[in-house]
């Protein structure tokens, strides 16, 4: 038996742990008590990510579809298929006529292997993780208001700060781990403050719940702003000096009045101003929310950083910006430019000097015209303009709601997939190849604190199976690319070289210790814990404007419900890794097993009012569509709202009515059926 | 069992025919491929369950319906959850895993000299078709023996010509009620909860040195069990059958322990008054 | 028990006499930072092994309950099906096992041997297993924060379930041992005879190793088990306790005592089929839910009061022979929400003193 030192391959925690192994097997896993993500704690998806990783049941030879089935294949007979196929519909159709899209779970090498490949090698920035599928929102507002997209502070921090206020997100059930670490740092003296639609296990723990109406978001932290504006309480030689477009900013900060945004959110204004007042007393405070925000806009992250900026809690310990993300390398994705319009190190393709750069280092031309965002992609194929698309680990068809990826798959000339199992999206694929799972091969992940870790090779993968990024090697090569990695530590040196924070991070390097929180550079090769701990840079801060969408929430006598899609509360219900672990399988089966035409959740108080009993059938109507679900009483959902979970597809499709996709947030009014 | 035997190895057992019980349920005779298996497993008590193995989908207990009296070997079982759903899918000769008889079954012996009284809803009939054959077979060793029998609706009655065999028997006295009738449901008998039974003029049921079988769903088990405490029933006079989620059937998994009760080995049979005092919700 | 002396640099010529009879030898070493974890001996790592360390994190529990371990292999085609059970029980000592953990091992023999329905899989590898216990005698290293054996009467020194016992002495160590086959090792010249004085200084490291332990409240931890007995804890403590527990698993995974399992069948080939069986949790929704989805144990608080229950009721403490809480402490350290057995107790004392002021 031996035992290895890792990352989790599940979310943006990045937390470490050690697999044992024996006979090339893994056999168990336990927490690394010394990580600084978790200390010790990981969560029921970590407690048996061996079972995932020693499931008997893989794919185990590249596949070819002939005669509409897919047949065994050779890995030569693939690679040429692969090659071939692109070729011809790049001649047919052009280059920007194929995509590529990849689970925000895959490495880091593999990741800027697939997105270089699409830019260098078919010469199209049609490159997307499966993320996007929702939003990314986070790193745009991040990246202009602050300039780095990213979590500012360290996890462990969080047990250094006064006040926590963590923003529409269930951590308990989405990012354990953190939820642990907020929980623990209230029980030694920080104030903890919820917002949101939602109550849930960490609002057990709070001091203070804000649970404001959905989508009031902005209004609510442009209200705590002017509270603390009004008070006085800004940090002005703080604003002066690191901070830009402040007057601009303080001119809109008039329509967000306390009583009138309380009356709108629906949250007391008592309370609105005692969590303002915590937070801007605070001597660190931090805000918390997932990049996953299921209606969360772009002003919505606006408004927090706002007022993060307006009263300097930003580039000291324990306080800062967490912009958690919900994949194991979601970060790391986005660094190594898997985006349509930013290369690695978040340069916009539209920049003719980042581009130069970039040609001179890879030593080819790169298109300028942004690419098609996976959204896009799979809703309607980019307007029809899609013609193949190849999915590295990534399975839309169970997981990228809001989209129609089924159907976009099916019109496409060429889908390749790379995968560890046989999923939904390869019914669709006319190429399969089988990769190397978590622990079989040594590559490395960006965890949500920037935290660029190494995960060990533990086992060999079965017999024949290489590295996902070996496969995109050698289909580079094939067309003609000089592509030439030994090992993923070669690949990690060249992104050392496009991705300026990436620099100091070498393989070897990372192997030390718990990985390196980035920036890692030469001359920093140890790492950044919080961004700018070493100073604040000028006026590197910037203020942004947030408008008021009240017509987005406003509910009508005749639609008085909100109803709120939820999916990533449920992401992992479906997702292809649970699906092969004895007791997770177990586990996130129980709602779709208890409601398998899916569930309406709805406050007891308004049931009550409609006279639904838990389990009644119930319509729900919209002014474009209706719906037939099962109402789901819970104390957990706010009065005045209906939160669906969208483990069953067309319910989206059904209520919106054809072509009113992306709506996250819907009108409805609530009948009880016949039962 | 021979105390050296590996407690989680089933033995194979091959389906022998299959009939249609009511909707979504099935009886399913079978016997193990290995006569020894055969006769040693025969030896099981009213009351008691075997572990089923779905080799490819896993393992679920059921209760067995057969009297130790008679011949053959057989499960009846609702299709409810994945494992149950892939039985249904077998046919005659089609092959399983069987491993029990596990539990503790009801002290039948104890009971010699006594009345009976059955009262089961819906499947919970299943458990206690095994000891009203069993107390049938063994006639002169009891006093009256009554069986109250309730479904949702006529087509939902188990075991139809069993039933209508009791009705007609002298040694039986059988009440039948169903909830509700469908306009298509011939249907002569009593409408009602299983309870109403109790209630229609000249049903007299004996009370003293009785013992009361009580199986069915929670809402059915919480009224009847209200209905026979009012009649006087003690509440160690009243008897039922557990059933909880099970991987092992002997004690070791842990899934079934309510309270300090391992339902697997100290049940699934308790009494009302055991029951009671579990300290957990059923 | 037969005791003998050995010099300290003679203590890892155990392993190797161990190794010589054919046992697989597992012995604790440190990982990065304060992990420490229990690993195989080889050539190339004999020389880490330390003799104090804190205990490692994954409970040695696992030798003989794997974390996830195949029963059986079912063949199906030509119209039958084959089954074979799968064993895995190689010969092998755990050079170093703590006090508490043996406690765990004994307390998980008396569930899976000690009665009727003898678990095959678990009584075949304990048979194989050779336990060398160590004292935990550095304040420094072998005693956590968490550790709390003193309470659960498992430690520092384990009296009994242990083919032999090692403490040191400083420039000696004493070993004990427990069982014939750990008597058999005495054979071996590196042990000598002891005398009046090993007896005298063993006592006077316990009863200093003793006062090292944070001044735990074992009175308060019998007045636990009563008031779980009795049901007299507050329904308010079980839902503050629930509040704070995030469904990991994690308390019942690595707890020397915890039993829990499922069985799952795993498909390996086309008519190929493994049945595994895997460590289980009473914290987790799956655990009670049954087929039709009725769910006797919803609630979170239903699920954590259940692993309190079944760990200080008294009913069990006696059917065990022991507690199923040997104060390790690790429930401590690995709970986000601070719930572990110690600071369950104390909130269940804190609640007990505020009722009794109220009252008072």
């Amino acid at each position: 038996m031996a035992h290895r030192l890792t990352t989790c391959t599940f979310c943006g925690v990045g937390c470490g742990l050690y697999l044992e192994t024996a006979d090339n097997r893994v056999i168990g896993v336990s927490p690394s008590m010394s990580h600084p993500a978790n200390q010790g704690k990981i969560c029921l998806r970590g407690w048996h990510i061996h079972e995932v990783i020693s499931t008997p049941d893989r794919l185990r030879t590249p596949m070819i579809r002939k005669d509409g089935q897919l047949r065994e294949a050779g890995w030569d007979e693939a690679f040429d298929f692969i090659a071939r196929r692109l070729k011809e519909i790049r001649d047919k159709h052009g280059p920007d006529s194929i995509a590529f899209l990849n689970s925000p779970r895959c490495s880091n090498e593999e990741t800027y292997l697939l997105q270089k490949f699409g830019r260098t090698v078919i010469k199209t920035n049609n490159v997307d993780h499966g993320a996007g599928v929702y939003s990314n929102n986070s790193t745009d507002v991040l990246m202009e208001m602050i300039g780095v997209p990213a979590t500012t502070n360290s996890f462990n921090e969080l047990g250094k700060s006064d006040v926590i206020i963590v923003s529409n997100v269930d951590l308990g059930k989405r990012l354990p781990t953190i939820a642990g670490a907020v929980i623990r740092a209230r029980l030694d003296g920080a104030k903890v403050i919820v917002t949101g639609t939602r109550s849930h296990r960490v609002v057990k723990n709070a001091d203070i719940f804000l649970q404001n109406k959905p989508g009031t978001d902005a209004l609510l932290y442009g209200a705590m702003t002017k509270v603390i504006v009004d008070h006085g309480l800004m940090n002005l030689p703080f604003i002066k000096k690191h901070c830009s477009d402040f007057d601009n900013f303080l001119s809109t900060i008039v329509n967000f009045d306390l009583l009138e945004a309380s009356e709108v959110c629906g949250v007391q204004a008592e309370l609105i101003e005692e969590a303002a007042l915590a937070y801007a007393g605070a001597g660190s405070a931090a805000i918390l929310y997932s990049t996953g925000l299921e209606y969360g806009s772009t002003d919505a992250i606006k408004a927090m950083v706002n007022m993060c900026l307006v009263t300097g809690q930003i580039g000291k310990e324990g306080a800062g910006l967490f912009a958690l993300t919900e994949h194991n390398n979601l970060q790391g994705a986005c660094d190594m430019g898997m985006l349509p319009d930013r290369l690695p190190g978040y340069g916009q393709v539209t920049d003719a000097a980042v581009r130069a750069e970039f040609e001179k280092k890879w030593k080819t031309g790169i298109p300028a015209k942004p690419g098609i965002a996976a959204k896009w992609v799979l809703s309607d194929r980019g307007k029809g303009s899609i013609h193949a698309v190849w999915l590295c680990r990534y399975d839309p068809v169970s997981t990228a709601f809001f989209t129609n990826a089924e159907e976009s798959l099916k019109q496409c000339d060429l889908v390749i997939m790379q995968h560890l199992f046989l999923t939904e999206s390869a019914k669709y694929s006319h190429v399969v190849l089988p990769t190397a799972m978590f622990g079989e091969e040594q590559v490395t992940f960006t965890s949500g604190e920037r935290r660029i870790q190494l995960a060990k090779q533990v086992i060999d993968p079965p017999k024949g199976i290489t590295p996902g990024w070996h496969h995109i090697m050698q289909v580079a090569q094939e067309m003609g690319a000089d592509w030439r990695y030994e090992s993923a530590a070669d690949i990690m040196d060249e992104i050392g070289t496009v991705v300026p924070f990436y620099s100091g991070a070498s393989h070897e390097n990372l192997a030390r210790e718990y990985g390196r929180q980035w920036p890692c550079t030469k001359d920093k090769p140890l790492g950044t814990s919080f961004l700018f701990e070493d100073g604040i840079p000028g006026q590197c801060f910037k203020f942004m404007r947030v408008e008021r969408h009240d017509e987005l929430f406003a509910t009508s006598r005749e639609y008085p419900f909100l109803l709120v899609l939820g999916h990533s509360l449920y992401y992992w219900h479906r997702n292809v890794l649970i699906r092969h672990s004895e007791t997770l399988k177990r586990e996130y089966q129980v709602p779709l097993l208890d409601y398998p035409e899916g569930f309406a959740g709805m406050h007891p108080d308004d049931a009550k009012q409609l006279g639904v009993r838990d389990g009644d059938r119930i319509r729900l109507r919209s002014d474009s569509g209706s719906i037939v679900t099962v109402a789901a009483l819970s104390h957990e959902v706010r009065s005045g709202t209906l939160f669906m979970p969208f483990f069953v597809k067309q319910v989206e499709q059904q209520i919106q009515g054809p072509g009113r996709s992306g709506l996250h947030l819907i009108k409805v009014n609530v009948e009880k059926e016949a039962q | 069992m021979n105390p050296d035997d590996n407690i989680y190895l089933p033995r194979i057992a091959v389906v022998d025919r299959v009939s249609d019980e009511i909707p979504e349920v099935k009886t399913f005779y079978w016997h193990f491929e290995d006569d020894a298996d055969q006769q040693a497993f025969r030896k099981f008590r009213p009351g008691q369950f075997a572990q089923v193995s779905i080799f490819g989908v896993g393992e679920f207990p059921a209760s067995l319906p057969p009297s130790p009296t008679e011949d053959e070997t057989f499960f009846t079982v609702r299709s409810v959850g994945s494992c149950t759903a892939a039985l249904h899918q077998l046919k005659p000769g089609d092959k399983f895993g069987v491993r029990g008889p596990y539990g503790n079954g009801f002290p039948m012996e104890e009971y010699y000299g006594r009345s009976l009284v059955f009262v089961a809803g819906g499947i919970g009939l299943i458990p206690l078709r095994s000891c009203i054959v069993y107390a049938l077979k063994n006639r002169e060793k009891y006093d009256r023996i009554l069986v109250f029998y309730g479904a949702r609706s006529p087509r939902e009655l188990m075991y139809l010509p069993s039933l209508r065999e009791w009705e007609r028997s002298a040694g039986i006295e059988c009440r039948l009620t169903v909830d509700r009738k469908g306009p298509e449901d011939e249907w002569e008998g009593n409408i009602g909860v299983v309870g109403s039974l109790f209630k229609i003029p000249g049903t007299n049921i004996p009370v003293d040195n009785t013992i009361a079988f009580v199986c069915g769903p929670p809402v059915m088990f919480r009224f009847v069990i209200r209905d026979l405490l009012g009649l006087g029933f003690r509440e160690q006079d009243i008897v039922s059958t557990l059933e909880r989620y099970m991987k092992c059937g002997v004690g070791k998994c842990g899934h079934c322990c309510i309270g300090v009760a391992y339902v697997c080995t100290q049940g699934p049979v308790f009494t009302y008054e055991q029951i009671r005092n579990l300290g957990e919700d059923i | 028990m037969k005791a003998r002396i050995l010099d300290r640099r003679d203590v890892l010529k155990i392993v190797d006499l161990l190794k010589r009879q054919g046992y697989e030898v597992i012995a604790p070493f440190r990982g990065r930072g304060r992990d420490t974890f229990f690993d195989t001996v080889s050539d190339e790592n004999r020389e880490r092994i330390e003799l104090h360390l804190p205990n490692p994190y994954y409970p040695p529990k696992r030798y003989v309950l794997p974390h996830i371990e195949p029963l059986l292999n079912a063949h199906s085609g030509n119209g039958g099906i084959r089954i074979q059970p799968t064993f895995d029980d190689p010969k092998r000592a755990i050079f170093g096992i703590r006090s508490c953990d043996v406690a765990g091992i004994y307390h998980l023999d008396r569930f899976y041997i000690g009665r009727e329905f003898r678990d095959t899989y678990y009584e075949r590898r304990r048979k194989n297993l050779f336990l060398v216990n160590m004292v935990c005698t550095d304040p420094g290293e072998d005693i956590n924060r968490e550790c709390f054996c003193m309470c659960a009467d498992t430690g520092p020194a384990s009296r009994d379930h242990f083919d032999m016992q090692l403490m040191d002495l400083g420039d000696e160590f004493m070993a004990v041992a427990g069982t014939a086959r750990g008597e058999a090792l005495f054979d071996d010249p590196i042990f000598t005879r002891g005398g009046e004085g090993h007896l005298k200084r063993r006592a006077e490291i316990l009863n200093g190793v003793r006062s090292h332990f944070k001044n735990t409240t074992r009175s308060w931890f019998s007045a636990a088990v009563r008031q779980i007995t009795q049901g007299t804890v507050l329904e308010k403590t079980w839902e503050e306790v629930g509040d704070r527990c995030l469904e990991c698993g994690g308390c019942t995974y690595v707890c020397p005592a915890c039993t829990c399992f499922t069985v799952s069948d795993r498909k390996v080939a086309p008519g190929e089929v493994e049945r595994v069986r895997v460590w289980d949790s009473c914290a987790l929704l799956g655990f009670t839910r049954m087929a039709g989805g009725h769910n006797p144990r919803r609630a979170v608080h239903d699920r954590r009061n259940r692993r309190f229950f079944r760990k200080l009721e008294h009913h069990f403490i006696e059917r065990e022979l022991s507690m199923a809480c040997v104060g390790c402490g690790r429930c401590a350290a690995v709970c986000h929400g601070d719930v572990g057995m110690p600071s369950v107790v104390e909130m269940i004392r804190r609640a007990t003193m505020e009722t009794d002021n109220n009252e008072s």
